[in-house]
């Protein structure tokens, strides 16, 4: 499956861009909520400045097991703060901010 | 008869044999033991022989990490990665990193999905999956917890391989019902004991349950050896034991004697006795012999190193060295607290297997005590008389006892094995000590069953021919007077004899000298001559 490109191009700027990759297995609910909660976040806090790779485990296991997933959802974060991984649904929202360095009042900032 | 399950063969010594076959194929079996007990290897091992013999496997590991488990696979001489390459087996680690954050629910689908991936770009056929417990305290909450177990089991089932788990036993009271969990989602389960008896580590293993199979019940020992794990279970006592065989000689002319020919062929002979009796004397002086006719023998030596041994046996004049040299005695020599009595009995049946000699000789089975109990003892000796039994390998055990009591040295279980048991004793009697020899019991053979009297000389062991005087057997100086009185009496008896003798000549010459003189007065006279027989009144004469 190719990566989907970015809700929003990147605008001249040339601010870094966030680049998740996220680990679904197909519609299950989790999965779904994870979805959701990026692509909300990367609108709201990001303005779009983000870089999405869904991928599907059932789909592409060779991709789980070269970058060592054994979880789902796992969203990998490469941003400002260097590489972090998050598992789970995302449904608490604070520890997804804080790993990108994000405030959660602010936006788009770097630290 | 029903059907058969299918069975996936472990390969590992001993193990099938206990789980007529193999573990179960398109079924769970649960390894459940604490640290140090086996079950990782355990597991790997299944893989790994598995992938040997041609079916592809997965390792699923969430404690240790995929390098130390190669690592730790090279030292027992498994070369992981030559599999891995061929496609024959695959590690997967499922550890978190220690800096991941968690927001939400999650499951191990990724694993799965990984897992299920590469069963089928292999066709696997194996999968194990180890220390589970560790993954599922991922969860904090039960009923996530049976969320995952059932997604597990479910594809499990669906992939038909054959599958272990690997788990400790928790002491956490709520971990109780995932380990019911665990057990009843299980087909096979397998229970890893390693104890510590005496200060010595024992390992046990158990099969608790086995779906559709039958199994052997007990708990058998099992030790991890340079290249994987060894369990020994005890066969069916006594049904494939070889018969007697031809009588051979001791090494000792006399007892040969008092066994009627010898020890025989493939029997259990056991030689009792206080310490500084020469049990091992005699022992050595049955290896000479055997030795000396081009046949092997395997001396398990408790108490000296081999050097020792054969320096000391050298002073009664059994010479060993030549034997040793030539290949033909090897000499084991280990102190019994060195290892577990599992240990012990894998080494020298490893002797057996490679020296493939005529005769063993246990030095001493008192010894044995030392290896962990009387229980390890016990079961130590049976494993190795049984092993001789089956290969027609003659036995011979010196046991040490501690008193002059004859009851113990034909006790611990093992007697109906013995076919031949030599006591060995001291009397002290008048001052000074005998060494006495006295045969027991001698299946198939008969013997003598009086005491005989032997002597420790600087060629070998001596014995003496049996005294029997007036009724009861003597040693020692009472013998020697005895025989002195004796002969007295002969010689006493003799005497009389011959002057007894001497009367009848006396009594001849007068009764020859009386008819003489009756003839002349008859002459004289010239009466008739008497009647033959005598005049009355002259004494009749006793013919003799």
């Amino acid at each position: 499956m190719a990566p989907r490109p970015a809700a929003d191009t990147e605008d001249a700027s040339s601010k870094p861009t966030c680049r998740f990759r996220l680990f679904v297995a197909g519609n299950e609910p989790n999965s779904v909520t994870a979805r959701e909660v990026l692509a909300r976040l990367c609108r709201e806090h990001l303005g779009g400045r983000c870089q999405v790779e869904i991928v599907d485990v059932f789909q592409q296991y060779e991709a789980a097991i070269a970058h060592g997933v054994s979880v789902v959802p796992t969203l990998q974060v490469e941003g400002p703060t260097g590489e972090r991984t998050i598992v789970g649904s995302l449904r608490d929202e604070a520890v997804v901010l804080a790993a990108l360095g994000l405030a959660r009042s602010g936006g788009g900032r770097e630290r | 008869m029903g059907q058969m399950i299918e069975k996936a063969p472990t390969h590992i010594p001993g193990l099938d044999d206990i789980l007529e076959g193999g573990l179960p194929r398109g079924r769970t079996t649960l390894l459940s033991g604490g640290p140090g007990s086996g079950k990782t290897l355990l597991a790997l091992e299944f893989l790994y022989r598995g992938g040997l013999a041609g079916e592809a496997g997965i390792f699923i590991g969430f404690e240790e990490p995929l390098e130390h488990l190669r690592q730790y696979a090279a030292t027992l001489g498994w070369d992981l990665p030559a599999l891995e390459r061929q496609h024959r087996l695959f590690l997967l680690g499922g550890h978190l990193k220690p800096d991941t954050l968690v927001s939400g629910e999650f499951s191990l689908k990724g694993l799965l999905a990984a897992a299920a991936g590469k069963s089928q770009e292999m066709g696997a056929r194996r999968i194990a999956i180890d220390a589970l417990e560790v993954a599922l305290r991922l969860f904090t909450e039960p009923w996530q917890v049976r969320n995952e177990m059932h997604l597990l089991n479910h594809w499990l089932q669906q992939a038909g391989l054959a599958v272990v788990v690997t788990t400790r036993p928790s002491k956490r009271a709520d971990a109780s019902f995932y380990e019911d969990f665990f057990e009843s989602m299980s087909d096979c389960v397998i229970a890893l004991d390693a104890r510590v008896n005496d200060q010595v580590t024992t390992r046990r293993l158990r099969v608790i349950k086995y779906r559709g199979s039958g199994f052997g019940r007990n708990e058998y020992p099992y030790t991890i050896t340079r290249s994987g794990l060894s369990v020994a279970p005890i066969s069916t006592l006594g049904l494939r034991h070889k018969p007697l065989g031809q009588k051979m000689t001791t090494g000792c002319a006399g007892l040969d004697e008092i066994l009627d020919g010898g020890y025989r062929r493939a029997s259990c002979v056991l030689l009792a006795g206080l310490p500084g009796t020469g049990k091992t004397l005699l022992c050595s002086a049955f290896v000479a012999a055997a030795c000396g006719r081009g046949e092997r023998v395997l001396y398990i030596e408790f108490e000296e190193s081999a050097p020792a041994m054969v320096e000391n046996v050298r002073s009664a004049g059994i010479v060993l060295q030549p034997h040793v040299d030539a290949g033909q005695l090897c000499i084991l020599a280990h102190f019994p607290e060195a290892m577990g009595a599992e240990e012990h009995f894998l080494r020298a049946r490893q002797a057996i297997d490679q020296l493939a000699p005529a005769h063993v000789v246990v030095d001493a089975i008192s010894a044995c005590q030392r290896m962990g109990g009387r229980q390890a003892a016990f079961e130590y000796l049976l494993r190795l008389l049984n092993t001789c039994k089956e290969r027609g390998i003659t036995i011979l055990m010196a046991n040490q006892t501690a008193s002059d009591d004859l009851a113990e040295i034909s006790g611990n279980g093992i007697s109906s094995l013995v076919d031949t048991v030599i006591g060995l004793a001291y009397k002290v009697d008048a001052g000074e000590i005998t060494r006495l020899l006295h045969v027991l019991k001698s299946r198939g053979s008969r013997h003598s069953n009086q005491q005989h009297e032997y002597v420790i000389t600087d060629a070998g062991i001596d014995l003496r021919e049996v005294y029997v005087g007036e009724g009861e057997v003597l040693t020692g100086t009472a013998r020697q007077v005895q025989e002195a009185r004796d002969r007295a009496e002969a010689q006493r008896r003799e005497w009389e004899l011959q002057a007894k003798e001497l009367e009848l000549q006396r009594l001849r010459q007068l009764r020859h000298q009386r008819g003489e003189d009756l003839a002349r007065r008859t002459a004289l006279r010239g009466a008739s001559p008497p009647p033959p027989g005598g005049t009355p009144g002259e004494p009749e004469e006793n013919q003799e």
